[in-house]
């Protein structure tokens, strides 16, 4: 619930908000866009806080709009683990720049007399917004390591998903709370922005650049042409309309050709015969699996214990996958004498599921290679914090009675049942 | 040629009595509101001083104005674009707070709401910043009439342009000299400050040349403050946004003069209409120092000349405008009379506002109790002037001391011609032998003494009529205009959150 309107709701109210404040804004509150300097009131403090905070900031915002925009390039890039060295090193050092010139922006308002004249509440909000969020970006970059290898393939589809209008928080779902945290705070800051100073953001002068060094503005020639237009209006009204006829109809033609092109964009491609047939097979396929999935929850909710496999089928190189208890991936192997060994397959580091092919006694999670071991459980190497958990079982004999000690000649005709939580 | 139309002014430096009438008609029109309370868009200052801000001139360390280098002119405060952004997150030249003064009030309640006491209460000074009780360690004129002349007139940067001994002679007591310069916008031909804006906000009017701000794209970059050599660009700090002289515009497009203008108690200021060949700004400010003030002076056109008003004509320039500029006291003072010098042309911006340089007392010395000077030389002795040539040459000519020394012998040649009609104590002859020498014929000095002396308001100030709601009305709905006459603001200006 908290997950729907903190990861969906509030990203499309963040963004209704910024884009229709700001054109209002920039429309018809012209007056009130300022950078709203205060160097003039105090600036050997703001230097050492305004340079290194917009460097920092600056350099944060633009690898963030790469992992967003071009995430293939970026894992591209840091397949290599120098390169993901350099970058996450160039990252961190900027966002510590932006940090220290946060803090002394912060300090500043806070302190100096002639800033709080100008310092109002929005001001405020919109720093602590800031603190947060970047120590909580820090945090992330420390403690789950390596966000330019693993936020392309999770961060990335969650914002496409939300750009694109099929929202679907599945991809950070299950991240840690402070990476939700970040991602939330963003979609707070993007909220407030153009209720605040922050919108001085879209006033940056880029047409400075090709400007020309002198401006002369005329109020006769401009009144002239006005002038012009009126008398033009007055005089002949049919050449008028017909030219209003002719730009609507034009008008017309060219939404219609534009709607043609952003309908589909947004609707799909329309279909043939053959496509709707597999479109129609895809979704009897999915519904399939909600159908299965659902079973396995009402099994899992109506039985005591539940039919894994027969001890004989299971292998000692190679596990089976089934679904646990709390309808989580697991894996289910036969260990030296040949007794069942079961894990929960969800890694315990970001949840990735773990592969069933046993190496050297070692079990891989491939999305940020930690090793388990296949006796235990245990973590090997690899960023994971704990073991991979067990699962409990039993085991049952052909005629439906719990076996308490094993007969190792009997061992084939066992079969292994998992039970629910809190059965002994 | 590319003929515009200049509303330009000369202020009659001889005349100025330092009385800041012109300042405060210009605060109570302008600049009484909050965040523009330490603003002075028309201040007067007292040479030598270090002005307002403190040593605006020093231009090392505000960078203001343009700098020619090799074939091109490139703003002092950036030298590329590049850096025009990077100053945009702190600009290094801008004058602060500091460099003009906290503007304050007095606690005035304390006088009537103190208890009884064996004390009279005071009014203790307060800032109109912060509210709190501040020591006030400067003020608009902290300097009027060389007051501690000992800090301020010393560290003038034009005291540069004169040498040791005329340095001392000058701040000997009994020698003490000053004049007054009263400063406005001198809504430059090639405004460095327009160059600077980021935004594009500043722009200069075609039709009468007034630099303005447009208060709706201004976003408080700043480059501005720093770019304008005379420092005639403010930032207000409530609303986040520069503002500058306006020359009243409001004013003259309904037929008034400006309100420092007006209420000029001395009446030096003149004002008229210029025509200038625009095509050749800014070629006319890449000429060497010395050369700057007649560059100036060439682009200036003759508005008898048929070329010129058949050209003016093409470009939409009323015939008004054009008998203005024929009626111009500001042609005669610069053109006809070059009485009339810019300030500081050496920062290349092309200031449109001239001046005529005071004329000044000798020195003479105390010799037995009595001050000694020779009435004889009193002519010839403009080398031993108690403001030397070379300190007004500093201010008005780019140091070129030829130009000051004609002006100034030109205007001393028409006290003299004025002299002998009136009270005829000195020879003829010798009048005559200096009228020669000032390059000044009989009809030229009765008019100069004319214009100088003995001129109407409506001598001084020849306005052509801009009253542009006036020229919309007739031809169109006022209702398609509202908003664009007056100072065109329809919101009411409220600082952003």
């Amino acid at each position: 619930m908290s997950d729907f309107f903190l990861l969906i709701s509030l990203p499309y109210v963040a963004m209704f908000s910024l884009i229709t404040v700001t054109i209002y804004r920039f429309k018809s509150k012209k007056f009130s866009l300022s950078s709203l300097s205060s160097q003039f009131l105090e600036k050997d403090k703001l230097f050492w806080g305004s340079v290194p905070w917009h460097m920092g900031i600056g350099i944060i915002f633009l690898g963030h709009v790469v992992a967003f925009t071009m995430p293939k390039l970026l894992q591209a890039l840091v397949s290599k683990t120098n390169i993901l060295y350099i970058l996450e090193g160039i990252g961190l050092i900027a966002a510590m720049f932006a940090l220290g010139g946060l803090v002394v922006l912060f300090l500043r308002r806070l302190r100096n007399a002639r800033i709080q004249a100008v310092t109002s509440n929005m001001d405020l909000i919109i720093l602590s917004l800031l603190t947060l969020q970047i120590l909580l970006g820090i945090l992330v970059a420390t403690l789950y390591r390596w966000g330019a290898a693993w936020a392309p393939s999770t961060v990335t589809p969650y914002l496409w998903s939300i750009l694109s209008f099929r929202p679907d928080v599945s991809y950070v779902a299950s991240m840690p709370l402070i990476i939700k945290a970040h991602i939330v705070i963003a979609w707070v800051i993007i909220l407030f922005m153009p209720f605040s100073r922050l919108i001085h953001i879209f006033a940056l002068p880029l047409e400075y650049i090709t400007r020309l060094p002198q401006i002369v503005v005329w109020n006769s020639r401009r009144l002239k042409e006005e002038v012009i237009i009126a008398q033009l209006e007055a005089q002949s009204r049919r050449h008028f309309l017909k030219s209003a006829f002719g730009i609507t109809t034009g008008l017309i033609l060219l939404s219609i050709g534009i709607a043609d092109k952003v309908i589909p964009f947004f609707r799909g491609p329309s279909l043939s015969a053959k496509e709707k047939e597999e479109m129609l097979k895809n979704k009897l396929e999915k519904m399939k699996a909600t159908i299965k999935q659902k079973e396995l929850e009402n099994e899992r909710l109506v039985n005591e214990y539940i039919y894994i496999a027969d001890l004989k089928d299971l292998k000692t190189d190679e596990g089976l996958y089934f679904t646990d208890y709390s309808m989580k991936p697991a894996l289910a192997f036969k260990d030296e004498r040949g007794l069942p060994l079961l894990y929960s397959a969800k890694c315990t580091h970001l949840g990735c599921t773990v592969t069933n092919k046993v190496k050297n006694g070692k079990l891989l999670c491939p999305c940020h290679i930690s090793h388990f071991d296949v006796k235990t459980g245990d973590v090997l190497d690899g960023p994971a914090p704990k073991a991979l958990p067990t699962v409990k079982f039993i085991l049952m004999d052909q005629s439906q009675q719990i076996v308490i000690n094993p007969d190792k000649s009997k061992l084939n005709e066992y079969k292994v049942y998992i039970i629910k939580e809190g059965n002994t | 040629m590319d003929v515009r139309a200049h509303v330009s002014m000369v202020f009659h430096l001889d005349k100025c009595i330092g009385c800041h009438t012109c300042s405060v008609a210009c605060k109570n029109i302008w600049t009484g509101r909050e965040g523009t309370e330490y603003m002075w868009w028309n201040n007067v200052e007292t040479k030598p001083g270090t002005g307002f801000p403190t040593q605006w001139e020093d231009q090392d360390k505000y960078k203001g104005g343009w700098e020619f280098e090799g074939e091109v002119l490139k703003l002092k405060s950036q030298k590329n674009k590049l850096q025009g952004f990077v100053n945009l997150f702190y600009n290094p030249n801008m004058p602060g707070l500091d460099d003009y003064y906290e503007p304050w009030t007095y606690k005035y309640e304390d006088l009537f709401n103190a208890p009884l006491g064996d004390d009279q209460p005071t009014a203790v000074p307060i800032s109109k910043i912060t509210g709190e009780e501040i020591s006030i360690e400067s003020g608009p004129n902290w300097d009027d009439d060389l007051g501690g002349s000992n800090l301020y007139a010393k560290n003038d940067p034009n005291l540069e342009a004169m040498t040791q001994e005329e340095r001392d002679l000058m701040f000997e007591v009994e020698n003490i000299a000053m004049m007054y310069l009263p400063r406005i916008c001198n809504h430059c031909a090639n405004p460095s400050c327009v160059a600077s804006c980021p935004s594009g906000a500043l722009y200069k009017r075609g039709e009468d040349g007034i630099v303005l701000i447009n208060q709706d794209k201004c976003r408080g970059w700043r480059a501005c403050i720093a770019a304008c050599p005379y420092k005639k660009i403010y930032y207000n700090w409530k609303t986040g946004k520069s503002e500058k002289c306006i020359l009243c515009y409001p004013r003259l497009e309904t037929g008034q003069a400006p309100a420092c203008f007006h209420s000029c108690v001395g009446r030096i200021r003149y004002m008229g209409v210029l025509l200038y060949d625009a095509d050749r700004i800014p070629d006319a400010m890449k000429v060497p120092e010395h050369s700057l003030v007649e560059s100036q002076r060439s682009i200036i056109l003759n508005p008898h000349d048929p070329k010129v008003v058949e050209a003016a004509k093409r470009n939409g320039i009323s015939d008004e405008f054009i008998d203005a500029a024929q009626n111009s006291p500001v042609y005669k003072y610069v053109v006809e009379w070059k009485l009339a010098l810019p300030l500081h042309i050496e920062y290349r911006t092309m200031p449109m506002l001239f001046y005529v340089p005071p004329l000044l007392p000798i020195q003479g010395k105390v010799e037995n109790g009595m001050y000694e000077h020779d009435p004889e030389k009193f002519f010839t002795s403009l080398d031993k002037a108690r403001l030397s040539v070379s300190y007004l040459a500093r201010l008005f000519s780019a140091n070129n001391e030829s130009i000051i020394i004609s002006a100034l012998k030109k205007m001393m040649a028409v006290r003299y011609f004025k002299r002998v009609q009136q009270v005829p104590d000195i020879d003829k002859d010798k009048v005559e032998a200096i009228m020669r020498e000032a390059n000044v014929s009989d009809e030229e000095a009765e008019a100069i003494f004319a214009m100088t002396s003995l001129p109407t308001v409506y001598d001084r100030f020849v306005l052509p009529p801009i009253q542009r709601e006036e020229a919309i009305e007739p031809k169109m709905s006022t209702e398609k205009c509202k908003g664009c006459t007056g100072c065109g603001e329809v919101q009411t200006p409220e600082r952003g959150l």
